[in-house]
């Protein structure tokens, strides 16, 4: 019944998932390099002062422009790049690893773990993000690795529940039980059985939250919390020139295309890693 | 068991009558609210935008016993003071027609007569005795400045008899708080007082709007203007748009990058130089800036005038000493080092800090050149000071790492923990020089953090608790300066520009280097 | 059903007990007090004496756990206190800035309604065309701006460029409304219309749609009569996860506007250290997560009676 389609047609389909799957990957290999190499590329000192320089306009020599340091634009959100970028990417692997680790415990166990936990993490939810993050950047003090800490012990959770009503559903699959009658422990049956059937799921959702994680350093670097001068971050410069939308607009608008641009890209790398994962892909809608 | 029912119980209470409130509530704030846009007939309005009316900045009502609830009092022209400060910061008389000091602890000040408050009881002795009383019961800065032992009325004068010498006394009396309100009409709900001044408050919604009708029986001149509005915008941007759309007339506290928008026919602005003042404290208990070399090629190393005229695009003024110049003692009364990278670099290669590893940062002794610059950033400039300085510094050969926290506050007390603290303090808010020096560099100041001490300081600031001449104080003033400036003790850097802009067609208002006046009897619309 | 109403009401109690003291800890360790707090924004210094008899006045110069057992009394006995800064009562002053959130909210979800469910459908079913692209790019935008930003492009382009709307919000009026509620609409859109595709997408894939597709029936009959019924829950659960949190008050949106609610109070409150407020912001969070969770639940059960209510209602 489910292999109606004709042969060809369906090796097209799963052509064209896998292109755009390289070319998204590609991209967003791009984007890590040029946040790795960032300080090989950038035409200036991201970092370098000269007021005699500043609030210039684009032109050949700073395409960007320049901020009110004299600094140039373009240098600073290549540089930007590696701090936005990779405490993005930090942020969203601390809280997959711990929340799936936690949540399939939880799932596969329950009982009173499975409860406290639960009850630990609707604390966490309830919360409210800003109280937790401005409390935990003041105590740790400012400065971007300490906004990731923050934002993570308020995120985590959402990964914890997925990977537990994830681990509820394929606990009960038959193919674990034939694997706990075979003999298998609960760490062999995770590893082996439950890890690879939820990573999919879990895999995508990251990839689409590396985007949002990106927005919410933004915003604790808005209230002073997250990067501390006079490191460049997109979002503390979006934020930092906002009251020049109107009279240098470059010095806001730059970093926001870069913010867009890496926003889209992990985007569309999740949606198609979702297309590529999602076993249906494979047969619906070849007729429609 | 029980307890937790109830506390459920409660929470849910409180949701059910939050929902509910919502009825009542929402009409009872459109009324307040549709006044603002209204323009009936011949009747003049005026609306003013202001980022600081509000309870983050001690501003919750317009009562002058409540906090800095005086400088709105005063700002939008409910209350006035006895004495009020001239441009030039010199203190003249206002609800008091004059004063004579009759001893160092007895001063007699003579009211002016035909005054009414607005709540229609005439202002006398009586009053104004009432109203001070209560300032020093509740307001503690006011009854740590006035040390006030007794206070008798008879008709239009009143005696007020101090603890200690007060020489500064009538200053006092022109701070904000001090603002003559009816105590007897008191302070409403809302905190509404009733004052003297031109305008009359009628309705206030704390961090949102306050309104002002026009009182017909001011006593010194007729006010222009019907209906005023005072409203809270404590977003710059959205201030700098508002006044753009034509919704509001006039601004006070417009971020620095929208004033090349205002710099044009439409509008006016109107700036002066402030006692406020961006400085930075040296730590003298800090390994790096107890040493007199460090300090004066950090003097030497911060570019004030690229500050001012490129970060702050001209809207402020390169600090010399403690106060602008537009204080006889302030200004360039004293002389402080000046921005010099290259003589900076020699006096420390001389004192022995050498980059010895080529790394850019000098050592000497194993100790590397690292400053700690401790700010915070509730104030604009101070994050964009930080930045400027890391730079400047930095090519002389100073490492700095910025700290730029919103809890300074307990970090300056930990003096291992900075070596230099840049903050932005208002250095003579009545116009006198010896507040400064008492709250920050003597060793009984409760924000001398870094533990400065000097014999000379100490014995000039005795001298000053002792000197009633405004002369002599003044002399005494520069003095004090160039003793923490020869120490390099501290960096002023500069000075705030208070600026309000208003669009082409409004008169009479006008920016005082006190920052207390704003809306006053000259205010008027085209 | 009531029993389990009961049960899950039930943890209000640890949730607001563990909820408030975390936020009374984090606040107290982040140093700083509104007696200081208040100074340091006058900028004018506080002698030392002045500062403790401020602090005395407040309560605030006794232990943390003291502060804390004072507070959990008063709120037990339905006291919230009154706020260090403004001085007035806090349950009165939270009740008088809920109403402006509400409006607020409700507006934004019901035009994130508007915006997000057809657009999603939309590229769901035009999968990898050109509307689906488009779609998606635009929703990318959205995603990628900071709600500042938003907000401040939207007032130029309406307030300054076409004036029809003002820059600051008197009152309730639906012109006022109309920017804020955009801005958080913009934002919210573009990330639900995303969801709401890959819902559809799901259902479209599923054998009921093939089969009823091979009957003859027409593929609109079928989007409209079952794909978008069981997409209902998706749309149900998105709602309800946005009202949440728009309920709590937007920051940064209600203080760009000068929209006077709870969110705005709550920052204002974060700022200045003032406890009262603080925790009264935190309860009410609290009251309405496990509110939404509940009434989502409930609502799943109307919706689509195959999921059982009870057991593992997470």
């Amino acid at each position: 019944m489910r292999k109606t389609g004709t042969a060809d047609r369906k090796k097209k389909k799963w052509d064209g998932i896998r292109i755009r799957l390289w070319i998204f990957g590609g991209l967003a290999l791009l984007l890590v390099l040029a946040a790795f190499f960032a300080e090989a590329i950038c035409p200036y000192d991201p970092y370098a002062q000269d007021l005699s320089m500043a609030l210039r306009a684009p032109d050949m020599l700073h395409p960007f422009g320049t901020d009110r340091f004299g600094r140039d634009m373009l240098s600073r959100v290549i540089a930007g790049a590696r701090t936005s970028i990779f405490s993005a990417l930090a942020l969203v692997a601390v809280i997959t690893v711990t929340g799936t680790v936690l949540g399939v415990i939880c799932g596969y166990f329950g009982g009173l773990a499975d409860a406290v936990m639960m009850r630990i993490s609707d604390i966490c939810l309830a919360f409210p993000g800003l109280v937790a993050a401005m409390g935990i950047a003041a105590v740790l003090g400012g400065g971007i690795q300490n906004a990731v800490i923050a934002l993570a012990v308020v995120s985590w959770p959402k990964y914890a529940r997925l990977a537990r009503s994830q681990t509820l559903a394929v606990r009960e699959e038959p193919y674990v039980a034939a694997a706990r009658l075979a003999g298998s422990g609960p760490g062999q049956i995770i590893i082996r059985h439950i890890l690879p059937n939820i990573a999919g799921n879990i895999l995508v959702t990251a990839m689409l939250d590396v985007g949002t994680m990106m927005m919410e350093i933004a915003a604790l670097s808005f209230l002073g919390l997250g990067a501390q001068t006079p490191t460049a971050e997109w979002g503390s410069m979006m934020s930092d020139g906002r009251s020049m939308l109107q009279t240098y607009p470059w010095v806001v608008l730059t970093p926001g295309l870069a913010i867009f641009v890496s926003v889209a890209v992990f985007n569309l790398l999740g949606d198609t890693l979702r297309d590529y994962l999602d076993p249906r892909r494979l047969h619906k809608r070849n007729e429609m | 068991m029980k307890k937790r029912v109830f506390s459920i119980l409660l929470a849910l209470g409180l949701a059910v009558t939050a929902l509910a409130g919502c009825g009542g509530e929402q009409e009872a704030q459109d009324p307040a609210a549709g006044q603002v846009q209204e323009t009936s007939g011949e009747k003049k309005t005026f609306v003013f935008g202001d980022t600081t009316f509000n309870a983050e900045n001690g501003i919750a009502d317009i009562n002058p016993h409540n906090n800095s609830g005086g400088w709105a009092c005063i700002r939008y022209g409910v209350g006035e003071t006895l004495f009020r400060f001239t441009d030039s910061m010199e203190l003249e008389p206002w609800l008091a027609k004059g004063y004579e000091r009759v001893d160092d602890l007895t001063w007699v000040i003579t009211l002016q007569d035909g005054v009414t408050f607005t709540s229609g009881r005439a202002m006398d002795g009586e009053a104004v005795k009432e109203c001070l009383e209560a300032l020093v019961d509740t307001h503690v800065r006011a009854a740590g400045d006035l040390h006030i032992a007794g206070i008798t009325a008879q008709d239009q004068t009143v005696t007020i008899k101090t603890q200690v010498p007060v020489p500064a006394l009538l200053n006092f009396l022109a701070d904000p708080y001090a603002c003559i309100v009816d105590m007897q009409a008191g302070v409403t709900q809302e905190g509404i007082v009733s004052g003297t001044g031109p305008y009359r408050a009628v309705s206030l919604v704390p961090d949102t709007s306050l309104g002002l009708v026009k009182n017909e029986d001011y006593w010194n001149g007729n006010p222009k203007i019907d209906e005023i509005t005072v409203r809270t915008i404590s977003d710059g941007d959205t201030l700098t748009m508002a006044l753009q759309s034509g919704e509001i007339d006039a601004a006070y506290g417009m971020p620095y990058a929208s004033y090349p928008l205002f710099e044009n026919d439409g509008y006016t602005i109107s700036g002066c130089a402030t006692s406020r003042v961006f400085f930075g404290a040296m730590n003298f208990e800090s390994e790096i800036t107890s040493d007199p070399a460090v300090r004066k090629a950090i003097a030497m190393g911060i570019d004030k005038e690229g500050f001012v005229e490129t970060l702050l695009g001209g809207n402020g003024y390169p600090a010399v000493g403690a106060f602008p110049d537009n204080f006889s003692f302030g200004g360039d009364a004293v002389s402080a080092q000046t921005y010099d990278p290259e003589g900076a670099k020699q006096v420390l290669e001389d004192a022995g800090w050498v980059d010895t590893d080529g790394d850019g940062v000098r050592e000497k002794d194993g100790t590397s050149l690292v400053l700690r610059w401790l700010t915070y950033p509730s104030r604009q400039e101070l994050p964009l000071l930080a930045e400027a300085a890391q730079s400047s510094l930095g090519e002389i050969g100073f490492q700095v790492e910025v700290n730029c926290t919103a809890d300074h506050n307990s970090i300056r007390v930990d003096s291992g923990a900075w070596d230099i603290y840049v903050s932005a303090m208002v250095t003579a808010p009545t116009g006198d020089p010896e507040y400064f020096f008492n709250y920050h560099c003597l060793d009984a100041s409760s924000n001398n953090d870094g533990h400065y001490h000097s014999d000379r300081l100490e014995e000039l600031a005795a001298q000053m608790a002792q000197t009633f001449d405004p002369e002599q104080r003044a002399q005494l003033a520069i003095q004090m300066q160039q003793t923490l400036l020869d120490d390099n003790a501290y960096v002023f850097c500069s000075h705030l520009r208070m600026s309000m802009i208003s669009r082409a067609g409004v008169t009479g208002l006008t920016a005082h280097p006190c920052d207390y006046y704003e809306i006053t009897v000259d205010l008027d619309i085209a | 059903m009531g029993k389990y109403i009961v049960k899950r009401l039930l943890w209000l109690i640890p949730i607001l007990l563990g909820i408030t003291f975390l936020s009374f800890a984090v606040i107290h360790l982040a140093g700083g007090d509104a007696a200081q707090q208040m100074a340091e924004n006058s900028g004018i210094a506080l002698s030392q004496e002045a500062l403790e008899a401020q602090r005395e006045a407040l309560g605030l110069d006794r232990p943390f756990l003291v502060q804390y057992l004072d507070w959990l009394g008063g709120f037990l006995t339905g006291d919230l206190g009154t706020s260090y800064v403004s001085g007035q009562d806090v349950f009165s002053t939270f009740v008088s800035k809920l109403p402006a959130t509400l409006l607020l909210a409700v507006t934004s979800v019901a035009l994130t309604v508007v915006i997000s469910v057809p657009l999603g459908i939309l590229a769901a079913v035009r999968q990898n065309r050109f509307a689906d692209y488009l779609i998606r790019m635009v929703s990318f935008v959205g995603n990628s701006l900071p709600n500042f930003f938003v907000a401040l492009v939207l007032m130029y382009l309406f307030a300054i460029r076409f004036q029809v709307f003002p820059v600051i919000s008197a009152g309730t009026g639906w012109k006022s409304l109309a920017l804020p509620a955009l801005t958080l609409a913009i934002a919210m859109s573009a990330k639900y219309l995303r969801q709401i595709r890959a819902a559809v997408l799901e259902e479209l894939g599923k054998d009921y749609v093939t089969g009823a597709r091979a009957r003859g029936i027409p593929f609109s009959v079928t989007l409209w009569k079952s794909v978008l019924r069981c997409c209902l829950s998706t749309i149900l659960t998105l709602l309800s996860l946005s009202i949440g949190n728009l309920l709590g008050g937007t920051a940064i949106v209600e203080s760009i506007f000068m929209w006077d609610g709870v969110g705005k109070m709550a920052v204002d409150a974060i700022n200045m250290r003032d406890y009262p407020v603080i925790q009264a912001y935190v309860v009410w969070m609290a009251v309405i997560y496990v509110a939404v969770n509940l009434i989502t639940d409930i609502s799943y059960r109307l919706w689509d009676p195959r999921i059982r209510l009870g057991g593992d209602a997470r």
